[in-house]
């Protein structure tokens, strides 16, 4: 039998590991919040927040693959000629196996309970006197009609601070109703209504865009919105002629 | 690609074969023209009140005149009849089906020969490969700049279709077709599949849904994404026919072959080959071809349904009748999710067997990794629903579909270790398919870690329907199975051809390709992070630079597809000559020469050991 594929230092596969660990955390916090449209509610809070730490949990696991696959690289590779001898002739490591599958599980649980804990006030209603916009998706714009008043508009307002709760349909076909900005999205179905809530955070504009696709101009079934002040959406809104 | 045996091999008798003598591809065509213009001509008088000859109806009856002629004419039918008749095949005959001494002709018949049926798919996965790339290359194009309209957008939402299916069938193909045919019979010690007409019928039935598919680009524009899901598709003209009806002789293809890979494996191994022997790929086959059987029954299903809503008004989907478009949506990813590892675990399995052979070490703990497919496949038929999370259906079931599918990185996370562990201590022979296999490696944890993002709903909510999903399985087909394809594609290469595939321009293909997915996709992550929806024609200039990058590397990585396949047309006539155990492997493949005969062995060989033991006189010899 052959003497090859011996054991070798392993140091130099936990210092790669921990370098990669640190470049990945880094990239962790920094990304998304560089890369993610302007967070203007709680549930894009949420959602990027979720993105951070379900990336700060990854980044050693996938740290470590790399590590010990450039290990892997640099010292199990056979430079000789011809055909490698026989390597170390083990078929298995119930320690490894066993830890593998412990430390896989519990970051599973630990991502499932951060899941499904931000769930629950994901998008959820606070009952506290939402606005109620009814949202209608045709082929290939959107409409917003403001509950309770006879205002219809193809761009968006919303008030500062106060709870939406949108109440969204379609005309035709399925649409994705979506706001970047505030990470809610659901689909607009035909005969059904569904519905989501957000609390917009800061004033400014967003964007409006359809995430299902709907026929030949789905890519410009896209809107803008805006965040006024709890005053200015009074104004604006009560400045309106009805368009029922 | 002649063999010393053809040419000793006896002749067969003149008169053995009967009409399959006169049957090959070219046959096939002609009757699949013929058969549909027939019924297309007598439904056009019978049930198409427009009389125009282009109504849903007369469209699905030349589909079905195109496939049962393509099957006539191929010579599908031989057998049953001759069998109904009395006349059941000779052995004389079933030589003759089987290919011998026909040279190349016998690639273009319905040869049962399982080495013929992997190459004729090798083929066939390189075409659909070849045209849904193309497709890719129209689509990365139209989207290099903002507003850019390199064709028309009505045509461009055809061909963001168009590409998905052909992409994906292509995949469900690509591992399982060429080496659960080509190799797999050899390594259980088998003289060929258990059933090798169906062999021969699944493959040519694939030809004749590609067919099909194929003619939705013809006839108008498929313009309602891959998904094809009620009500977008009631816009769509006779192409969404073709399109339903593609899938549905698709699904007989894959059934057809899944039934017969699994009863190849467990009734033709030979003496002494347990289950516990088997080689790890032939594990793979069989629990991929296993979860196929469960999947492709909701695809045949949904599109049945489909062409009923379209042609005699039915109204499974359509609201105003009482149907729901979210119940096609379920049943597509009823199917759409196991479909996804279908294509995944040959791909996986094929690299354990890889590892093995080339790190010149067993597989590390081939029970962990049975077990890891096994959970994989099981797990992914409870998934589904996270495809709906943001569609407004049964919003209660959220959490238990997100716990499903998070679970799932369990069993993924065991392929990583069975590589790596196979590799750990090894003598790693750095060869074009161990290349290939770091490749795999290093793109699958990018595609399954993206994937837990999008499990968890409060990031689905904002991520879902952008290109950071399309870059997340981008991900998993190209960056993983693709490159496992690839690598198993230069690992048996040898097997079929006697050459091996040219290292150098393997490498360069490598390169190309590897850098090029990372490029895109990362990029494409970026675009879906930014807020960009998948299958636009146009973007805002938000996403302007994000594009870009990803449009110069699918440039990338077409070039190196293009080097690959050259490299695969030269090596195939003059490639190094490798004989007939290149990587001194010890699976029966590798035993019987290259390349194989007719029916493999002479004489059954007995078994008495897994093939993973790697022992010095072996190396020697």
């Amino acid at each position: 039998m052959t003497t090859t594929g011996q054991k070798k230092s392993i140091k130099s596969f936990y210092w790669t590991w921990l370098a990669l660990t640190v470049l990945g955390v880094a990239l962790s916090i920094w990304a998304p919040g560089h890369f993610m449209p302007r967070s203007m509610s709680n549930d894009m809070h949420l959602s990027i927040l979720t993105i951070v730490i379900f990336s700060v949990s990854a980044a050693p696991v996938a740290a470590g693959v790399y590590a010990a696959t450039l290990y892997v690289l640099k010292n199990f590779r056979y430079r000789g000629e011809g055909v490698p001898p026989a390597g170390a002739d083990f078929r298995g490591n119930n320690v490894m196996i066993t830890s593998w599958l412990l430390i896989s599980t519990v970051l599973t649980i630990f991502l499932l309970v951060w899941g499904l804990g931000a769930l629950a006030v994901d998008n959820g209603s606070t009952g506290r006197n939402p606005l109620v916009v009814n949202v209608t998706g045709q082929q290939w714009v959107w409409s917003f009609q403001y509950a309770g008043t006879n205002v219809k508009t193809n761009e968006l307002y919303l008030p500062l601070n106060r709870e939406v709760e949108f109440r969204i349909t379609s005309d035709d076909v399925t649409h994705g109703f979506w706001i970047p900005q505030m990470g809610v999205q659901v689909d607009a179905n035909q005969g059904v209504i569904t519905t989501i809530h957000t609390t917009p955070s800061v004033t400014g504009t967003f964007d409006v865009r359809c995430t299902q696709f709907c026929g030949l101009n789905h890519a410009f079934m896209v809107t803008q919105g805006h965040v006024l002040s709890q005053t200015d959406f009074n104004n604006w809104l009560t400045a309106q002629p009805a368009r029922a | 690609m002649t063999t010393t045996l053809e040419h000793s091999a006896p002749k067969v008798t003149s008169k053995a074969g009967g009409l399959a003598r006169h049957q090959n591809f070219g046959t096939a065509l002609i009757g699949g023209v013929l058969v549909a213009w027939l019924a297309w001509f007598i439904a056009r008088r019978v049930c198409d009140p427009t009389g125009s000859g282009y109504s849903d109806l007369t469209a699905i009856w030349l589909g079905i005149g195109w496939t049962v002629g393509f099957w006539i004419g191929i010579g599908a039918f031989n057998g049953p009849l001759r069998w109904i008749a009395g006349r059941d095949h000779t052995r004389a005959d079933d030589l003759y089906y089987a290919g011998e001494g026909q040279g190349r002709a016998r690639y273009w018949k319905y040869t049962t020969d399982h080495k013929v049926v992997g190459v004729q798919y090798i083929v066939m996965t390189m075409v659909l490969l070849g045209v849904g790339g193309t497709l890719a290359m129209a689509i990365r194009t139209n989207l290099i700049a903002p507003g850019n309209h390199f064709v028309n957008q009505q045509v461009y939402n055809g061909f963001i279709a168009v590409h998905g299916m052909l992409m994906i069938l292509a995949l469900i193909v690509a591992v399982a077709g060429p080496w659960a045919n080509f190799v797999m019979p050899i390594m259980c010690g088998a003289r060929d599949m258990a059933f090798p007409r169906l062999n021969a019928l699944s493959f040519w039935t694939l030809v004749a849904a590609a067919g099909l598919l194929l003619t939705t680009l013809a006839v108008g524009s498929l313009d309602s994404g891959w998904v094809v899901l009620a009500p977008i598709t009631n816009q769509v003209g006779v192409a969404m026919d073709f399109f339903a009806l593609a899938i549905v002789v698709f699904t007989v293809s894959t059934t057809v072959a899944g039934v017969n890979t699994i009863a190849t494996i467990l009734t033709m191994r030979t003496k002494g080959m347990t289950l516990e022997r088997l080689p790890i790929f032939v594990w793979g086959s069989m629990i991929a071809a296993a979860l196929g059987l469960y999947a492709f029954p909701y695809f045949l299903l949904v599109e049945s349904l489909q062409i009923l809503d379209r042609t005699v008004f039915t109204s499974f989907f359509v609201a105003t009748g009482g149907g729901t478009g979210w119940l096609q949506a379920n049943l597509f990813w009823l199917m759409g999710h196991p479909e996804v590892y279908v294509i995944l675990i040959p791909a996986v399995a094929a690299l354990f067997e890889i590892a093995s052979v080339m790190s010149r070490k067993p597989v590390f703990s081939y029970r962990t990794a049975i077990a890891g497919m096994v959970g994989l496949a099981g797990l992914s038929i409870l998934v589904w629903a996270h495809h709906m999370f943001t569609t407004g259906w049964a919003p209660t079931l959220g959490g238990p579909f997100m716990l499903t599918t998070e679970i799932i990185s369990i069993p993924t996370g065991v392929f990583f270790l069975v590589l790596i562990g196979t590799l750990w201590r090894g003598n790693i022979w750095m060869k074009l398919p161990t290349v290939w296999m770091f490749g795999f490696i290093a793109n699958f944890i990018i595609a399954g870690i993206t994937g837990i993002y999008l499990s968890d709903i409060p990031i689905d909510n904002q991520l879902h329907g952008t290109m950071f999903v399309t870059a997340h399985f981008h991900y998993v087909f190209v960056g993983s199975v693709l490159f496992g394809a690839i690598a198993a594609l230069a690992f048996w290469f040898p097997k079929v051809t006697g050459r091996f595939l040219n290292e150098f321009q393997g490498r360069i293909s490598f390169w190309l390709t590897f850098v090029g997915v990372q490029v895109t996709f990362l990029a494409m992550f970026l675009s879906g992070l930014k807020g960009m929806p998948r299958r636009i024609s146009s973007y805002s200039i938000l996403f302007e630079h994000t594009n870009l990058i990803s449009t110069i590397g699918a440039y990338t990585i077409m070039s190196g597809m293009l080097v690959l396949l050259g490299a695969i047309i030269t090596s195939w006539r003059h490639g190094d000559p490798s004989g007939p155990n290149p990587w001194h492997a010890n699976s029966l493949e590798w035993m019987v020469s290259t390349p194989p005969p007719l029916e493999n062995f002479d004489v059954l060989p007995v078994i008495t050991e897994d093939p993973y033991t790697y022992r010095e006189e072996l190396v020697r010899s």
